[in-house]
């Protein structure tokens, strides 16, 4: 019996081909487990409440659990068709990078995951965009569902070079120019930028009505330190390097990576956005399952 | 704390070797790209602190590790608290039962306290061990501990001295020659001294040597020697004081002669000995001159004893003696030998000190004759050519030759001629026996039975025949010079008298006494022992309760090394947890 390549290892899936045949395949074993779209939206099938958010339409709160319990809710509603879905994927140079040649660069990752997404959401006859950006926005596709779309999303990622910079916040904002409709919006990127600015961005888009999802992408190097006894480190995107002895180090790392992505996580939940560590070594149903 | 290997301690200078590599080893590390260095620089921030401990700790770690594994390879050596059994030991035990050991302090025989010492020291001994004694007279007797044991226990004052220094030296020898684990020489005496005066022992290393501390110290007198010349006999004394300041006081002697031949009677002489000026190790030394009745003895060998009344060390204060009471010679005196000699030659006619014979002749310048000779130059210059052919006739080895200038006769053999003028007289040039001298120029000689004059016995010579001496001047030349002496030796040993004998004559005697140092009871320093038994580093002088804890305690050291390996390996895995700890 084949196996499903969703679940499979995402370098092994990678050397089927390129990003098409990966996440068609990926998506194809993906939807044989579900059997509805996993994502939720606002219309008219109510699905369930959820807590009231700042930047949530007052028209979906629940006025009867507000008089009984004077506690806010919105209702949610499974949402038929017309969902506007835009991926956005961090092309800066650090995504360009592997810990281990066996492994996919988080940028490749990163492509392949946004694909399978868009494929998802396309075959849900979802208006679905891309953007790329590293300290500038290199690709805009817009939103659409027509025919040909995912093709050109596939080929927006290919036709994106690896950046230098990143600076997420400026492209998040010009990202909510964009976004004019409310919709799905899902950043991958390994968040090596400024918290705050980057969740100001994030928050705006969330202010605006739009439902975010972060995909915070790491190589599972990059959360245990390892290395020769001695090694100067260097930043590929600022070149600024330190010397350290990473044995010395590990354990201080591990807890340093730790506190970011809780941190990370925390501001995400605080300001109703969705928050998933991602390893490059998870096999992308997995991380597609994340977002369902 | 010692070392068995102290050479290896020169490997502490490993110990800077880590420092040395922090400062010297500094690599250029591998560079690699990696995106979140902010993580790692946060995380080096925050560990900085840590990370300095750490390496410090660890520099620590390792430089204590090189220190600890140096000295385990220089094998210290630990004492060990209190008793308990000691490692094969070499060791000799050096009783000294010389004369002085005889001495009596607080009641009590110096030997015996040394003996008991001894003999506790050869009972701690195992049957692993190696043990000998030696004894005064420098012998190293082996055996079972049980041997050993009845050896001490039986060992009674000797009379030969020991030289400690010697002694100490030979022991030294011997334990380090041998395989085992510890090397001792345990000295028991009284630490005269005079028993360390021959310089400083060389104690090979790893050798120690334990000397036990001396006891009071006791003033003594003795006999240090007995010499009868002349119808006199010298007596000499020698000893030491109590303590310092002590005055030395007239010492009464007696000397007794003849008292082992009744068939000849006993003489019995006293005299008082008083402190001489002249000062031998220290103390004063003194002398007395007893006359003795030479003409009252039949001739013949007389053995005499000179006594000092009885005091702490009785070994020293008698010492016998041998004098040889010579007949009258048989002298006569040629028409040429001058009016001063046949003067003189009645007067010990008179005194029975010669009697008229041929067996020794007193000539003026002719051939000499008779059995012996005594000559003086002839009168008239021009016979000594004519006189120096006879004495070379007879086997003379020496001449008259010109004359010499006038001087003042030295001789350290005939007192009385030392300062007498001579104003006329002819150089002797031959070979040796020279008796007497006139500028540094021989003027009385000796050959074979042949004695040769410079200067002819004549006031117009010389001023000798009208001094006092002239008379025992030419008593000692005819019944002792020209004769010759019997030879009186002496030796070490208990006192007596042995004869040396040629066919049925009676040729020389040896008189056997204890060492004249002996006397001297005075301890050294514990400095001065402690320096000449070996040096500080391997000789202590202990009481007897210490030389009781220190005996056989450089085996009851223990080697520590063992100690120290496991504090290495304690000290590497400290080392290998630090430096492989992560956080």
């Amino acid at each position: 019996m084949a196996q499903r390549l969703d679940l499979l290892d995402p370098a092994e899936v990678a050397r089927l081909g390129g990003i098409e045949i990966v996440a068609e395949g990926v998506v194809e074993g993906f939807l044989a487990g579900v059997h509805r779209s996993p994502f939720r939206g606002f219309s008219v099938e109510f699905t369930e409440h959820r807590a009231y958010q700042a930047g949530d339409e007052l028209r979906y709160l629940d006025w009867r659990i507000l008089g009984r319990s004077d506690r806010l809710f919105v209702k949610q509603f499974e949402e038929e068709t017309n969902l506007r879905a835009m991926i956005l994927v961090d092309a800066s140079r650090s995504m360009a990078w592997q810990g281990a040649p066996e492994r996919l660069t988080k940028r490749a990752y990163a492509d392949r995951l946004a694909a399978a997404v868009a494929l998802i959401l396309l075959r849900q006859r979802d208006a679905t965009g891309l953007v790329t950006f590293d300290e500038q926005v290199r690709q805009v596709i817009p939103a659409r569902v027509k025919a040909g779309q995912w093709t050109r999303i596939v080929r927006g990622l290919l036709d994106t070079p690896d950046g230098h910079g990143t600076a997420a916040h400026a492209a998040l904002q010009r990202l909510t120019a964009l976004l004019t409709r409310r919709g799905l919006v899902v950043l991958l990127s390994d968040l090596l930028f400024d918290r705050e600015l980057a969740l100001t961005a994030l928050r705006y888009l969330r202010h605006r009505g739009h439902q975010v999802v972060v995909f915070h992408l790491m190589d599972p190097a990059e959360v245990e330190l390892s290395g020769p006894p001695e090694v100067r480190f260097r930043d590929p995107e600022s070149s600024v390097s330190v010397v350290v002895r990473p044995r010395e180090l590990a354990r201080a790392y591990a807890d340093t990576v730790r506190r970011e992505i809780a941190a990370w996580r925390k501001a995400c939940r605080r300001h109703g956005i969705g928050y998933h560590h991602v390893q490059t070594n998870m096999p992308f149903g997995l991380a597609l399952r994340l977002l369902t | 704390m010692s070392f068995i290997h102290p050479l290896a301690l020169v490997g502490l200078a490993a110990a800077a070797i880590p420092a040395l590599l922090h400062l010297l080893q500094r690599r250029i590390p591998p560079e690699i790209d990696f995106p979140p260095v902010r993580y790692l620089s946060a995380a080096e921030r925050e560990s900085a602190r840590r990370l300095k401990l750490r390496h410090l700790l660890l520099l620590i770690l390792r430089t204590a590790l090189i220190v600890v594994i140096v000295l385990a390879a220089a094998r210290p050596l630990v004492p060990l608290q209190g008793g308990g059994a000691h490692q094969p030991t070499a060791v000799v035990i050096i009783l000294d039962n010389s004369p002085s050991s005889g001495a009596v302090v607080d009641g009590g025989l110096v030997l015996d306290r040394l003996r008991v010492a001894a003999l506790s020291a050869v009972e701690r001994t195992t049957s692993a061990d190696r043990v000998w004694l030696m004894l005064c007279d420098g012998v190293l007797r082996g055996g079972s501990r049980e041997a050993l044991l009845a050896t001490i226990d039986s060992t009674h004052t000797g009379w030969q001295r020991l030289d400690l220094v010697q002694a100490v030296e030979r022991a030294a020898r011997m334990v380090n020659a041998q395989p085992l684990v510890g090397r001792e020489v345990h000295l028991f005496s009284d630490l005269q001294s005079t028993a360390l005066s021959s310089g400083h022992a060389a104690v090979p290393s790893g050798v120690r040597v334990l000397a036990l501390a001396p006891g009071r110290a006791v003033a003594n007198r003795g006999i240090a020697a007995v010499t009868v010349s002349e119808g006199a006999a010298v007596i000499e004394l020698s000893g030491s004081l109590a303590g310092n300041g002590g005055t030395p006081q007239p010492v009464p002697v007696t000397i007794r002669l003849g008292g082992e031949r009744r068939d000849r009677g006993e003489v019995t002489a006293r005299g008082l000995a008083t402190p001489g000026s002249d000062r031998v190790g220290g103390m004063p030394r003194s002398a007395v001159t007893v006359p003795l009745p030479a003409q009252s003895l039949t001739p013949g060998w007389w053995v005499g004893e000179a006594a000092l009344e009885p005091d702490e060390l009785r070994a020293d204060d008698r010492r016998p003696f041998a004098w040889r009471v010579a007949p009258p010679a048989r002298v006569t005196a040629t028409a040429t030998a001058g009016s001063f000699v046949a003067a003189a030659l009645a007067v010990l006619q008179d005194g029975r000190r010669v009697v008229a014979g041929r067996d020794v002749v007193i000539s003026g310048g002719e051939a000499p004759t008779g059995s012996h000779a005594i000559v003086q130059p002839p009168e008239d210059p021009a016979l000594v050519g004519q006189a120096n052919r006879a004495l070379a006739a007879r086997g003379v080895a020496w001449r008259w030759t010109q004359l010499g200038t006038p001087g003042v006769i030295a001789s350290s053999d005939l007192a009385v001629l030392t300062g007498v003028s001579v104003v006329r007289r002819y150089r002797i040039e031959g070979a040796d026996g020279v008796l007497a001298t006139v500028n540094g120029e021989p003027w009385l000689v000796r050959s074979g039975d042949v004695v040769l004059l410079g200067s002819r016995l004549d006031t117009a010579w010389t001023a000798l025949p009208a001094a006092p001496g002239f008379v025992p001047f030419v008593d000692a030349l005819v019944n002792r010079i020209v004769i010759g002496e019997a030879a009186v030796a002496s030796a070490e040993g208990a006192p007596h008298v042995e004869f040396r004998t040629r066919g049925a004559d009676t040729i020389g005697a040896t008189v056997f006494g204890p060492d004249a140092r002996e006397s001297d009871l005075s301890p050294a320093t514990p400095a001065l022992a402690t320096s000449a038994l070996g040096g500080k580093d391997r000789a202590e002088v202990l009481s007897a309760e210490r030389f009781a804890g220190e005996r056989f305690s450089g085996t009851r050291r223990t080697d520590a090394s063992g100690l120290l390996l496991v504090l290495a390996l304690l000290l590497a895995a400290t080392e290998l947890g630090v430096a492989t700890r992560t956080r």
